[in-house]
């Protein structure tokens, strides 16, 4: 069978070449989806499908909008937005509209019924009391796919009245007791991982139910926990409890499952080594100077580790790659920014935003040969689309808008750092 | 319960799922993933919504089943994969030999998605890789899963995949763990520090499913197949928050900072009579709220906390840490969430956001009725693995539930029905493989 000249190498640096991204089709074009959603757990489920190419509405409350606007890494904003907002927040149009008042309600409602999706993570029931929630919307659009994003879920003894962030997800699930070292206290990840991995598994649940749409014409209801998907991903922690009765133990930077597997000390930073069958096993121990199997089933962590101290990361990456085992660097986002590797893969791409020109940010992971993922425009200040949304998506006339902004049922940003455009860029 | 959260339990009741119709029903997914955990997890994402997954694992077994934490093997088989082999077939087949390839290529081309971890090489020398499928089926989904993805500058390192290289690639590790001290030896666990599970290998399945998910959308409208490419290291990189937008407008990058956060305080773990329990309180009326339930509301206006910008100055997190940990230290957990709770109740809007979660052991969490009642553990029976625990898939839908059909089950169990049922192999063309060792 012939393949593409060049093999599967040439092809994919064709196929997947970021430079012809522009030009090719989106997997989601056409798929609107409705975020009421704060923080990371909402807003990341509606980024990951806008990066696909859905055309995703960020509903705000008026005028401070997303809480998420006021979370800046040592109190910083750049022209006025925080760098930790950005990430969360790509490709979206972004409206402030109070879903307190029944018009404000009705407007969401003209909205949903012209959409395909609604993610919301505000506390369980909320937006159904609001009369804005799942059953009120199918009343309207019967195709609506609707995801509740929450901590406990939307029923059951923690489910009322319990907000949840990021890092209670990592606590309650039991994903924390088993990260960092026996003889510490449990680790907290640094970074807000309780969110985004049930962000994608929301978003992943959303695109089974528009497969599912397809064959039925009917959307459906998706109650997710953050706490529930992050103890799907505890892998043998669970059969590990049933099978002993005991708890599985924080094991520090050897992965338990792969010894001496791990994260070692060199002498200029941190390197991952990696051995996962008897031959990488083999060319690790006679590297480090072990015993070799089968005399020593495989080099003990402190033989790696006595070998890593006094060599640099490059150079155990060599040897492993000439040697056959594995290695990486341990690498920080300092990495990631100048990195060609990921550059050339769009990883780290570059957005030219007509707000805030040349913004850097991580493109989305998998990459798709023919309707590939992108980073289009970053975030906005709230209300920054009213017009382009109730204008002309909803027909409201400018002074039906300039009503409803008397009344606070639309607004746009409030007069601070996070919510408003940059200086001297307003209209 | 009553109300929308009961409409919600009668229509996602996990116990009902069984009589529902599925999301991914009709697609068919080959797994050709031996001895790696993230494929098998994107298999096992597609097949909770309903596709149908058959694993190929070369005669004897796939080498992920040896792999046994404590030696702990149940018929053989270690506990990581049994945590994930759910809802497929297994099949066996020794992919290298002539006849093997000619199965695989058959199988290939019946497939909707072929999912994969092996170097394209290897698929090219089989006429298994995207562009040699496509000739002969151009809605073919191919998925590769690998460290470095399939393309760029490092993508023909020599690696062989794992969660290892894919966590430390990915900046996680970067940014969990305590620092360095200020001066004198590091201690062993002042270092980047892994993720306890094998989150790299999930998300990276995870991630992958979603890009299948995608590409069937697409080929949905389109008619379209597409070459999928997910790097484990990129997978869980997409979760390391602002890293490249604080690079990029301040010239700055994250470092670690233990249980501390440099966006966010209070947001940390803290010490209680019980344990550890998680308290979050970093808006200004949050905190203000936080700072009456401890009985210190004085403390909003100090200077070191009255902003947000101040409270994440990191002398002044050490320090609300241990004025929170006088409160909570003869606390238990549960009764920090009940003053949580107490006082939130009666306080709407952003001065509520008050949140807090205990610092569960995993036998802690088991022992939570909340969890037990939602189905999200189960336990699986069968005649060779006997009883085991696992976690359910974390979606209840109303229409088409994800939800857990099988188990594992030894290599090689449904050789005959997916050969002779699935390929239509005859018997005699089957027991000659069979007798051949090609399964």
């Amino acid at each position: 069978m012939p393949s593409d000249p060049g093999g599967f190498r040439a092809f994919a640096e064709r196929a997947f070449d970021p430079a012809a991204i522009p030009g090719k089709p989106e997997a989601l074009a056409g798929v609107r989806v409705l975020e009421v959603a704060t923080r990371i757990f909402g807003p990341a489920t509606a980024d990951y499908l806008g990066l696909f190419g859905a055309e995703v509405i960020k509903v705000e409350m008026p005028p401070r909008g997303d809480l998420m606007r006021y979370v800046a890494p040592e109190g910083f904003f750049w022209k006025e937005v925080s760098p930790a907002f950005l990430p969360l927040n790509r490709n979206k149009y972004h409206v402030g509209l109070d879903l307190h008042p029944a018009e404000g309600k009705e407007i969401f409602l003209r909205l949903a019924e012209r959409s395909d999706v609604v993610v919301e993570n505000l506390r369980a029931g909320t937006m159904d009391r609001w009369g804005v929630g799942y059953l009120q919307l199918r009343e309207r659009n019967r195709r609506i796919v609707y995801a509740a994003n929450s901590g406990f879920g939307q029923w059951g003894p923690f489910s009322e009245g319990r907000a949840s962030y990021d890092a209670t997800a990592q606590a309650v699930s039991g994903f924390s007791a088993v990260t960092g070292f026996p003889d510490q206290p449990p680790m907290k990840a640094g970074f807000w991982v309780g969110d985004y991995t049930a962000a994608l598994m929301s978003a992943t649940a959303i695109l089974a139910a528009l497969a599912a749409r397809r064959k039925t014409g009917e959307g459906q209801m998706i109650d997710l926990s953050q706490a529930e998907a992050m103890i799907r991903t505890l892998d043998w922690t669970w059969p590990y409890a049933g099978v002993t009765g005991k708890d599985r133990e924080r094991n520090g930077n050897v992965d338990p499952s792969y010894p001496p597997s791990g994260i070692y000390r060199c002498r200029d930073g941190f390197v991952a080594v990696s051995a996962r069958d008897a031959d990488e096993r083999a060319c690790l121990a006679r590297t480090v100077g072990a015993p070799e199997p089968p005399e020593s089933p495989s080099p003990s962590p402190e033989g790696v580790a006595r070998y890593c101290a006094s060599r640099t990361v490059d150079e155990i990456v060599r040897v492993a790659e000439e040697g056959g085992f594995s290695a990486a660097p341990v690498r920080g986002g300092r990495d990631h920014y100048h990195d060609p590797h990921l550059r050339a893969r769009g990883t780290v791409c570059s957005v030219e935003d007509p707000l805030y020109g040349r913004v850097d940010e991580y493109g989305p992971a998998p990459k798709l040969s023919e309707s590939p993922g992108r980073v289009k425009e970053c975030a906005k200040p709230v209300g920054w689309h009213n017009e382009k949304v109730f204008g002309e998506m909803l027909g409201i006339t400018g002074e039906e808008m300039e009503a409803l902004a008397r009344k606070k049922v639309i607004g746009k940003w409030a007069d601070l750092p996070g919510a408003r455009p940059p200086k001297g860029s307003a209209p | 319960m009553s109300g929308f959260a009961g409409w919600v339990r009668e229509a996602t009741e996990p116990s009902a799922a069984a009589g529902k119709p599925e999301a991914l029903e009709g697609i068919r997914v080959l797994e050709f993933c031996p001895g790696h955990f993230g494929g098998m997890v994107a298999a096992s994402v597609l097949a909770e919504f309903g596709a149908e997954v058959v694993k190929v694992e070369p005669p004897g077994g796939d080498p992920l089943r040896l792999v046994a934490p404590e030696g702990i093997r149940v018929a053989g088989t270690g506990l990581p994969f049994l945590s994930e082999a759910r809802n497929r077939r297994f099949v066996t087949l020794d992919a290298g030999a002539a006849a093997g390839r000619d199965v695989f290529r058959r199988l290939a081309l019946s497939a909707d998605v072929i999912v994969t971890t092996e170097p394209p090489e290897r698929m090219e020398a089989m006429g298994c890789d995207y562009p040699s499928l496509r000739g002969e089926r151009p809605g073919i989904i191919s998925l590769s899963l690998s460290t470095y993805g399939a393309f760029g500058p490092d993508a023909s390192r020599p690696v062989r995949d794992s969660d290892i290289l894919c966590q430390a690639l990915s900046g996680g590790p970067h940014i969990v763990g305590e620092p360095e001290p200020e001066g004198g030896a590091p201690l062993p666990h002042q270092a980047p520090t892994r993720l306890g599970n094998w989150h790299g290998s999930f998300v990276q399945g995870l991630w992958g499913a979603y890009g299948v998910l995608a590409a069937l959308h697409f080929r949905a409208e389109t008619g379209m197949g597409q070459a999928v490419d997910v790097s484990g290291a990129e997978s869980l990189m997409m979760f390391a928050d602002y890293n490249i937008t604080w690079m990029h407008t301040g010239g700055k990058a994250r470092e670690r900072v233990g249980n501390f956060d440099p966006a966010v305080f209070p947001y940390t773990y803290i010490r209680c009579r019980d344990g550890y329990t998680f308290i979050a309180a970093y808006n200004d009326e949050a905190f203000d709220s936080l700072m009456h339930i401890i009985g210190r509301p004085e403390l909003s206006r100090d200077p070191r906390f009255s902003t947000p910008k101040n409270r994440v100055a990191l002398g002044n997190e050490r320090a609300l840490l241990s004025i929170i940990e006088e409160w909570s230290g003869d606390r238990t957990a549960d009764e920090i969430l009940r003053a949580v709770e107490e006082y939130t109740s009666k306080r709407g809007g952003p001065g509520a956001a008050v949140v807090t979660g205990r610092v569960n052991r995993p036998l802690e969490t088991l022992a939570e009725d909340h969890w037990r009642e939602r189905g999200c553990f189960l336990r699986a029976r069968d005649p060779v693995y006997g009883e085991l625990l696992l976690a359910a898939p974390p979606w209840k839908m109303s229409g088409t539930p994800a939800r857990w059909k099988s188990g594992c089950r030894p290599p090689g169990s449904d050789n005959r029905d997916v050969y002779i049922g699935i390929l239509g192999m005859t018997e005699g063309e089957y027991r000659r493989l069979a007798d051949a060792g090609t399964f």
